[in-house]
């Protein structure tokens, strides 16, 4: 067929369309730096730090395990109902089970997610059991969603059989089962193939459902990936989404040789019976390919019995849920502090313990998924104002200090603040200050101080605002000197009319975005938190020089350790939290996380003042000593329902505007 | 003769639609017989009764006189050909042969032995490795009885096995069929709505009508004694008229009393009589019984086949003679050219040629084909 040369600049439009994503993250896998703007040098670097990064293996591996059960199971039970479903002679009983079997597929996925995580908190519920979600429930929930594929894929298989094969073995001495695996199986064959590697693939990549169905100590990769979003997205997962792209590839290619030889047979028999000869097909050319199937469904049963192996349940375990990133994990010759805190507990009292730990997006989703009552954690990292909330609606246990000897390194500065006054329910775990970052190849010296750089108009297009109604709000209290928590709307009206002059200057309402964005020159200014600013000044390009100060009065937070009630063994995660506490991991966290800590054993530890470096600390720990009471007059706290709903409404006519 | 197969006033339904109306059947040890009718009448459900695919609503299936009701198809010595063959498509000629041996675990060496008798039968010598795709029409056929045949089976059920092949071919086969018959001495329950193939092929045959049995005997029987209008019109050409039995032996029909062969009717019963087309003699008018005009002519061949009208009826008349449209002629009837029926059912249905046409009879036939 020949195309004319504007179908062939369509088509391969088309292609690029679709395929300039992969090839970009394709590229970006192999860039030396870890900007996504800048790509310096080729390199095997991310693909090494992935094979390093425990926490995303595991992750991985219990992908492949859920994929395997998930896929194998559904095929069986796929297959079965399949077969049921064809056998029915009343037309209408046929035509009704293959609508209701197809509804699972037309639902969208967070009906099917929230539905099963319904039901399942519900039955758990209804057994009184601390946990209702579990490895089994996702693998339920997967099973689920991938049955009618696979139905939808053996179904056409066993219609388009004589059926009079079944009954010709049957006549020929076979039991009606062996007359199924002899002469069905092999016909409908190919169907089970394709409908098991779209299983796979399908559960494989399954975000929504799992997101809903998740329980303890099981996570999936797309959920970790999911849960980076705290701190940026790092560009080992872009090499972990290639492999994972070839491997897909690799298995749809598979799935259209399985189907290419079966239709290449179909024609063959239907030319023979016309009683043409067909060409096409080579007797024996099924073989090779049969045994690459069997050979891909043996190390796929493999994989699944050692992932089974592997977490066959251990005696004491501890269930921890924190932001995704939050933790040393073990990449660039750090410390896994996870894995440190096993093997020292094991030395230390002789038994093993199995961390299981899961990771969150926001306090929101922790929130959320703790409020279910589905899933029972031991410790939790939530930040101060939902540390708050969950005291106020007795979600947290107050802790017993006794077994948290290290409390004591913790800076006075950080007792007693608004969120846990009496210092019953919390050890704090990171702080940070909100700064403004500019890139001084932009930005003149002396524009930079206080809010004003936000507003300044010789900046117009090139500065960056908070796409979130609280934060953005937020920096024009700052710069007015208003109170960030009041009740007053007209202290909102003026907030959100200092907005709207703004918005004019404004090259974009961004949250993640900003790190590309200051880190390639894009955008001049932008609000954030020092933390962070070291994460872009790691990846800036040549031609940027960012720099970072403190406006004044500025947004404050905290995030602290503490444990929901539900705990299941409140003694370990005491332990648990003081381990954490001890010179070395919490180190090792502090340098990972880049986050400021409030343990003085961090930051009077002379290894880690010459690690960061005299710049670092002046901008991470600045005037420790007042803490306290900038943190208690400056910070967000939670709004009562009525001013937050007012303050959202401000925000949309902004956002519409 | 020992019956091996019998069944007692067997009926059957499907979703209330009834299929088989008590039936009663015997079928004998070493014969050949054919089930015979139209689509729908019931003869393919009473060979899947046989073979243990379907099981009656009321009534008994016997095998050697024990009943079978719930005996499944494996526990059966009754093997079937299907209609389109089922060869097992990813198994070759020899492993489709081999199947039943393979499930009765017979060592390997004699597995062989009888594949390669059983092919040699069937004449399929040297196709082993072969594809079964890859066969035609008529090999497939043969690997299908090859494969039936091989456990030896006490009864052969075939499903109008020869449905879809050409017509010289079906003609070789259904010699063929016969010769396998006799050498192997297995009954055969043959199935086909072809009734041609059923008189050249058959001991004996079951005509079959909306789930009844019409009537069982030997092709000569059936031909030439059919015991309704239905067996009559359905098994070769016939012209049924009401007649009136005066005696025995003198009938009155087409107003013209005849002298005939049959008797046991009550005096001036209403009857059916039969004539069948080549029975006819065609005479000098002033010689004929009965007067006609024609109203068309087809050179068949072998003889013309012309349509006469009598007082308004309709006959098909088989001659070699030549006569012209529009001639008027006389007709002569021996009296064992006439076949005398009781009324049934199937009364004035049958027998007139008014609306004949050998075009519409074909695409019927095609139809029916179709059908099943």
């Amino acid at each position: 067929m020949k195309m004319k040369p504007a179908a062939k600049v369509y088509t391969a439009l088309i292609f690029l369309f679709l395929f300039a994503p992969i090839a970009i993250l394709l590229v970006f896998s192999f860039n030396g730096a870890k900007s996504l703007s800048v790509f310096s040098t080729v390199s095997l670097k991310w693909y090494r730090e992935l094979f390093r990064d425990a926490e995303t293996l595991n992750a991985l591996k219990n992908t492949l395990i859920l994929a395997v059960c998930a896929s194998v199971l559904s095929t069986g039970m796929g297959t079965a109902a399949a077969v049921g479903i064809n056998k029915l002679r009343k037309r209408y009983l046929r035509a009704a089970l293959d609508t209701v079997t197809n509804i699972p597929m037309m639902n969208p996925d967070i009906i099917t997610g929230i539905s099963l995580m319904l039901m399942f908190v519900f039955v758990g519920q209804l057994f009184g059991m601390a946990t209702s979600l579990s490895f089994w429930t996702m693998l339920i929930a997967h099973i689920t969603f991938c049955l009618p594929y696979v139905i939808l894929q053996v179904l056409p298989k066993l219609k388009q059989m004589d059926p009079s094969l079944p009954e010709a073995a049957m006549d020929l001495g076979c039991t009606p089962l062996r007359a199924f695996f002899r002469v069905e199986v092999p016909e409908i064959l190919p169907g089970v193939i394709t409908g098991l590697l779209m299983a796979f693939t399908l559960s494989l990549d399954d975000f929504v459902i799992s997101y809903f169905t998740q329980g303890n100590g099981f996570q999936t990769l797309p959920i970790r990936i999911y849960n980076m979003t705290k701190k940026t997205v790092t560009p080992k997962m872009y090499a972990l989404a290639t492999l994972i792209f070839f491997a897909i590839l690799a298995l749809l290619l598979l799935t259209n040789l399985v189907d290419e030889d079966d239709s290449r047979r179909i024609r063959a028999a239907r030319d023979a019976r016309r009683g043409r000869r067909s060409h096409a097909h080579r007797p024996g050319s099924r073989r090779p390919l049969r045994i690459a199937v069997s050979l891909l469904v043996v190390a796929a049963l493999a994989i699944g019995a050692i992932g089974f192996y592997g977490q066959r349940a251990q005696p004491l375990v501890l269930n921890v849920y924190n932001w995704g990133e939050y933790v040393s994990d073990g990449s660039d010759d750090s410390l896994d502090t996870i894995q440190a805190f096993e093997a020292w507990y094991k030395e230390t009292y002789g038994v093993p313990v199995k961390v299981n730990y899961d990771t969150y997006a926001s306090n929101e989703d922790m929130y959320a998924k703790l409020k279910s009552g589905a899933v029972s954690y031991d410790v939790v990292v939530p930040s101060d104002y939902m540390i708050a909330r969950m005291a106020s609606e007795d979600m947290l246990l107050p802790l017993n200090f006794d077994n948290i000897p290290n409390y004591r390194y913790i800076a006075d500065s950080f007792k007693g603040l608004y969120y846990d006054a009496e210092n019953r329910y919390t050890v704090p775990y990171t702080y940070g200050i909100v700064g403004v970052i500019y890139d001084a190849n932009q930005v003149d010296e002396a524009d930079a101080d206080g809010w004003e750089l936000l507003w300044n108009e010789a900046y117009a297009g090139r500065i960056l605002q908070f796409n979130n109604s609280r934060d953005a709000m937020g920096t024009a209290l700052y710069r007015a000197r208003l109170d960030v928590n009041s009740t007053d709307r007209a202290v909102w009206d003026e907030a959100l009319a200092a907005l709207v002059a703004q918005h004019g200057l404004v090259k974009s309402y961004v949250m993640d975005e900003i790190f590309n964005m200051m880190e390639s020159g894009e955008a001049a200014v932008a609000a954030y938190y020092a933390g962070d600013y070291f994460t872009m000044l790691d990846a800036e390009a040549d031609s940027v020089d960012l720099r970072f100060y403190y406006p004044e009065p500025t947004n404050y937070f905290v995030d602290a350790m503490c444990i929901p009630a539900g705990c299941q063994n409140q003694e370990l995660a005491e332990i648990f939290i003081n381990y954490m506490l001890s010179e070395e991991p919490a180190i090792a966290n502090a340098e990972y996380v880049y986050y400021a800590s409030p343990n003085r054993l961090v930051y009077e530890n002379e290894d880690y003042v010459n690690d960061m470096g005299e710049e670092a600390m002046k901008i991470l720990y600045p005037n420790i000593e007042q803490f306290a009471e900038l943190y208690n007059q400056y910070a967000y706290r939670n709004l009562d329902q009525e001013t937050l709903d007012y303050v959202n409404s401000l925000w949309e006519t902004l956002k519409i505007n | 003769m020992k019956k091996i197969i019998e069944l007692r006033d067997v009926s059957k339904a499907f979703d209330g639609e009834t299929v088989l109306d008590h039936i009663d059947l015997d079928i004998y040890d070493n014969e050949f017989l054919t089930l015979l009718g139209p689509s729908g009448c019931g003869k393919t459900t009473t060979l899947r009764l046989i073979g243990g695919f379907e099981t009656p609503d009321s009534g008994d299936v016997l095998f050697l006189g024990a009943r079978i009701n719930d005996t499944p198809p494996h526990k059966r010595s009754v093997n079937t050909v299907f209609q389109r063959y089922a060869l097992f498509p990813h198994l070759n000629v020899f492993d489709n042969v081999a199947f039943p041996l393979r499930e009765q675990r017979l060592p390997k060496t004699e597995i062989e032995e009888k594949v390669r008798e059983m092919l040699a039968l069937v004449k399929l010598t040297g196709f082993e490795r072969r594809n079964v795709a890859r066969l035609s029409g008529g090999q497939q056929q043969r690997v299908a009885i090859a494969r039936a045949l091989i456990s030896r089976p006490r009864v052969l059920l075939l499903d109008e096995p020869l449905g879809a092949l050409d017509l010289k071919l079906r003609k070789d086969m259904q010699q063929e069929l016969k010769n396998i018959q006799k050498a192997t001495g297995i009954t055969f329950v043959f199935v086909t709505h072809d009734q041609e193939e059923a008189l050249s092929t058959s001991d004996t045959i079951v005509v079959m009508a909306e789930g009844r049995i019409q009537q069982i005997g030997t092709p000569i029987d059936i031909y030439n004694e059919p015991e309704n209008a239905f067996v009559a019109d359905f098994i070769g050409e016939s012209n049924i008229v009401d007649g009136v039995m005066r005696a025995d032996y003198r009938v009155t029909f087409s107003g013209h009393t005849f002298a005939c062969v049959d008797k046991g009717f009550q005096k001036n019963e209403p009857v059916d009589v039969v004539v069948r087309p080549e029975d006819v003699d065609i005479v000098p008018l002033e010689r004929g019984m009965l007067r006609g005009v024609v109203t068309s002519v087809t050179f068949m061949g072998v003889h013309y086949e012309i349509i006469v009208d009598i007082n308004g009826f309709k006959w098909m008349i088989q001659t070699t003679d030549f006569v012209d449209v529009d001639e008027e002629i006389g007709l002569y009837l021996e009296p064992d050219a006439i076949h005398i029926m009781k009324k049934s059912e199937y009364s004035g249905m049958f027998g007139d040629y008014s609306s004949f046409s050998m075009e519409l009879d074909e695409l019927s036939d095609a139809e029916s084909e179709a059908d099943e």
